[in-house]
């Protein structure tokens, strides 16, 4: 169980993995906006050739971003299909009945539907596969800064969330531990139906919400007791520092996108 | 205690801080627990996001469902799309706003929970799949509200049992004392 959460960062060293969380963060929120924007044939090959490239530099082998895909798959399958049976009139009809027809339009457009959802799963399956969570979070927080002109306690939130990134793998072993304890005793998780299902994690929950609550008051003596009063008044240990390679790399990106923008169908 | 003077947000004190980071870890740790088949599947973070949103009310609740989900999709390799960030907004305001400093009645779990399930997870998070995928709104609705009519009575059974069981109230108790 443990394994699945945090176990998705592939420590390699490339220069994917050596970029600033912060431009990563920005990029993979910038590409979805871009996928969105892309709709010619040749704005496609110049996504298609972008992430290909950042799929190559970070040297991960092609199979995880593969498993990536799997969760999402039926959904990929059920769009290409509908959007096939219920294609527009257009080029060559190879099949036609009552409202249902495939035609030349149809087929290509459901291949850049599926073209568009691989894209989008990879590059994120790629940032996750490159970063670590922790550095995920310094990225965010960091990023969020700004929000503090509008009051948003932003240093507070990247406390509690560096709390809850530090927890989650303790929690997981603690999950997994009173699930086996709690078989140990005859509970059978996962048989039977939904809401017996659902039932039998009342022995789960329980204990697992009291663990939390208990560590959640020791840590916050101990907080205190070593000198912590607030987020805002505090300094930085984990500084990130933005390096020529993560410019680079928004130059290249950038230029792609000036691209995409120019063979775009307006 | 002098927690954040730079904010609009109800003050919080140093455990109700560290508690909202732990419930936040519990809610990314139950992301990865599911019961039901293959067809069905079912996952108990609505739990975490209605006791966050009946302690902490809606600031705390939407500040909290906007961070849980940004980190929580792009630690699993999800593809990030605002718009669920929107739907998980939604959800954290709507129990927030019928169970903060209220009590936790069967009306009240089940307009909130109802609300959620029509506006949010079956009309949102459908549009959402829509613009980001490209899939036929009407031909993916009614697989999805058949999905709801299933999960919403286990969701409102499950809220009204968690924020009324002697656990939590036993922990309230310590939180405000």
């Amino acid at each position: 169980m443990s394994s699945i959460l945090f176990g998705r960062y592939l420590p390699l060293d490339s220069v994917v993995h050596r970029l600033d969380p912060r431009a990563k963060l920005l990029l993979s929120f910038f590409y979805i906006v871009l996928v969105f924007m892309a709709n010619s044939l040749w704005s496609y090959v110049i996504l298609v050739a972008m992430t290909l490239g950042a799929i190559l530099a970070s040297k991960i082998n092609l199979g995880f971003f593969l498993k990536g895909i799997r969760p999402l798959l039926w959904l990929i399958i059920f769009t290409v299909i509908v959007q096939m049976l219920f294609s527009p009139v257009g080029g060559h009809t190879y099949f036609h009945w009552a409202f249902l027809r495939i035609t030349t339009l149809g087929i290509i457009t459901a291949g850049i539907i599926a073209v568009r959802f691989l894209l989008i799963i990879m590059t994120s399956t790629l940032l996750t596969l490159t970063t670590q969570p922790l550095d995920i979070a310094t990225g965010l927080a960091s990023l969020m800064k700004p929000l503090r002109w509008v009051k948003v306690p932003v240093d507070t939130l990247a406390m509690m969330l560096s709390i809850a990134l530090r927890f989650v793998p303790t929690l997981m072993d603690e999950a997994v531990k009173i699930m086996n304890a709690q078989r140990a005793r005859g509970v059978d998780f996962g048989e039977g139906n939904l809401f017996k299902q659902a039932h039998s994690l009342i022995p789960l929950m329980i204990p697992l919400f009291m663990s939390a609550f208990n560590r959640a008051e020791d840590l916050s003596i101990a907080m205190e007791a070593r000198g912590y009063q607030d987020s805002e008044h505090r300094s930085q240990y984990r500084i990130l520092t933005w390096h020529r390679r993560d410019t680079i790399t928004w130059l290249i990106f950038a230029i792609g996108f000036a691209a995409i923008l120019v063979f775009r169908r307006w | 205690m002098k927690t954040m003077t730079n904010t609009w947000l109800p003050k919080l004190d140093t455990l109700s801080m560290v508690t909202l980071g732990m419930l936040m870890a519990l809610q990314l740790v139950l992301s990865r627990f599911s019961v039901g088949s293959n067809l069905i599947k079912v996952s108990f973070t609505f739990l975490i996001v209605a006791l966050i949103a009946k302690w902490y009310g809606p600031w705390w609740g939407m500040m909290t469902a906007v961070v849980v989900d940004v980190v929580g999709t792009l630690i699993s390799g999800g593809p990030y799309f605002v718009g669920f960030t929107v739907s998980a907004v939604l959800g954290s305001l709507t129990y927030a706003l019928f169970l903060y400093g209220k009590p936790v009645t069967w009306v009240r779990v089940i307009l909130a929970s109802v609300v959620i399930a029509v506006v949010v997870n079956a009309i949102l998070n459908t549009w959402w799949v829509t613009i980001m995928y490209h899939t036929p709104f009407w031909s993916l609705l009614p697989a999805r509200v058949i999905k709801q009519l299933i999960v919403t009575p286990l969701q409102i059974v499950l809220v009204y049992w968690l924020l009324n069981s002697q656990m939590i109230k036993m922990v309230q108790a310590r939180l405000k004392g």
